[in-house]
């Protein structure tokens, strides 16, 4: 019983962990984007609005994945 | 930009990258690429930042001349992909949606080397053999003997001895302008261009030595693709599962040889790792251990890597298929049933 108890307790506790891991890789993302945008230099993943401030301006583009 | 979504017609590059970038007009003209990556570990080996900025000089004349140009730059566009975008994949459809979870955004992101791993499994869930060029993607230019120098486009740095870029008569210090006719403004457009060859080709050069300009030509060998090395890409891990059942293996060093007597001819392919968890446990349900000895693989024939095993298992066994493998573990030999998947 009391073993059955501390594996509960455990398999609770990895399960947090890894909630709290999520969360934490759910904020980073949030978070990029929120930095990217406001310095004006990028365009966050949004292609099409890209390549019109290309035409537009008539500068390439620089297309990055990472 | 993410992988979700991802117009695969227009932007085709290797997968197994934690970067990578195009240099593009606005009419989707491709001018080149960035990013190349050949360890596991290090991942910056053959990038920097004087490379970029480099590339990003190079790109810039390239738009100058824009579109005086545009015939050179036609190649840099791959073939219409089967798959229009990386979630009609049939291993990835359902689990990811061209737009991320406002609720779990990491979650739904999808990750490039999963783009990479889904284009194989379209072959082998069909029970086909993965094609050289899917299972050999991006070759290195160390594959014809090059290596090139990540400060600056594609310039020589050293030329193997007895390779197709030493038979050509390629030199250190050479900068490659071109291949097959494209501009070159990085080692990855280099790659492009090796990616795009054939089983068999002669790949045309126009290189710069000194003040000179020269024409050569680069014949390469039957096979040549598949001297290159994969083991370092995020996408052998699946390769693994279907293949070793979970094994990750590596050549044995000289020194272990001599001390179990097995030459250093003979395949010898240490057990590095036993996965075991679900299809990565197959092998660890098959009895393999941590330690073994690899010594005999139907039609693995000699010293080989980890990757010749790969590429001989995935060109000749289907999905299904079991193999018996030959083991060596503490100077017993055993004969273990492996159930490919």
């Amino acid at each position: 019983m009391r073993l059955r108890l501390m594996r509960t307790v455990l398999i609770v506790a990895a399960m947090s962990v890894v909630g709290m891991a999520q969360n934490k890789r759910d904020d980073a993302v949030r978070k990029d984007r929120e930095t990217v945008e406001p310095a004006g230099k990028w365009i966050y993943n949004d292609l099409p609005r890209g390549l019109a401030e290309a035409k537009r301006s008539g500068r390439p583009v620089l297309v990055v994945f990472r | 930009m993410q992988a979700n979504g991802l117009d695969l017609s227009l932007f085709q590059f290797d997968f197994d990258l934690t970067f990578a970038a195009f240099f593009l007009n606005a009419d989707k003209t491709i001018y080149g690429r960035f990013g190349t990556r050949s360890d596991q570990k290090d991942a910056m080996r053959e990038m920097s930042m004087e490379g970029f900025a480099n590339a990003l000089e190079g790109a810039l004349q390239i738009h100058s001349r824009f579109p005086s140009n545009r015939k050179t730059l036609a190649g840099k566009r791959g073939p219409t992909s089967r798959y229009r975008v990386p979630e009609l994949f049939p291993s990835l459809n359902g689990r990811f949606t061209a737009k991320l979870s406002k609720q779990q955004p990491a979650r739904s992101c999808m990750h490039c080397h999963m783009v990479g791993a889904a284009m194989r499994k379209v072959y082998r869930s069909s029970r086909k053999p993965i094609p050289e060029d899917v299972l050999f993607p991006w070759p290195l230019p160390s594959v014809v003997g090059l290596r090139l120098d990540p400060k600056h486009m594609a310039t020589v740095k050293e030329v193997a001895r007895g390779s197709a870029a030493e038979r050509a008569g390629l030199r250190s210090g050479d900068q490659l302008l071109s291949l097959s006719g494209q501009p070159l403004l990085s080692i990855a457009d280099v790659q492009w261009v090796l990616h795009r060859t054939r089983a068999t080709d002669r790949v045309s050069a126009r290189v710069r030595r000194g003040t000179r300009e020269l024409d050569i030509e680069l014949a390469l060998k039957p096979g040549w693709r598949s001297g290159g090395d994969i083991s370092w890409r995020t996408t052998t891990w699946d390769l693994r599962r279907m293949a070793t059942g979970g094994l990750v293996l590596e050549d044995l060093a000289d020194a272990q040889r001599l001390k179990t007597k097995l030459g250093t001819r003979n395949l010898a392919l240490l057990v590095k790792h036993v996965g075991q968890y679900g299809e990565h446990a197959v092998a660890k349900r098959a009895g393999f251990q941590k330690g073994d000895i690899i010594v005999e693989v139907p039609g693995l024939r000699g010293r080989s890597s980890e990757t010749d095993y790969l590429a001989r298992i995935l060109a000749s066994k289907m999905r299904g298929d079991s193999i018996m493998i030959g083991v060596l573990r503490r100077g017993r030999r055993l004969e273990l049933r492996l159930r490919l998947q």
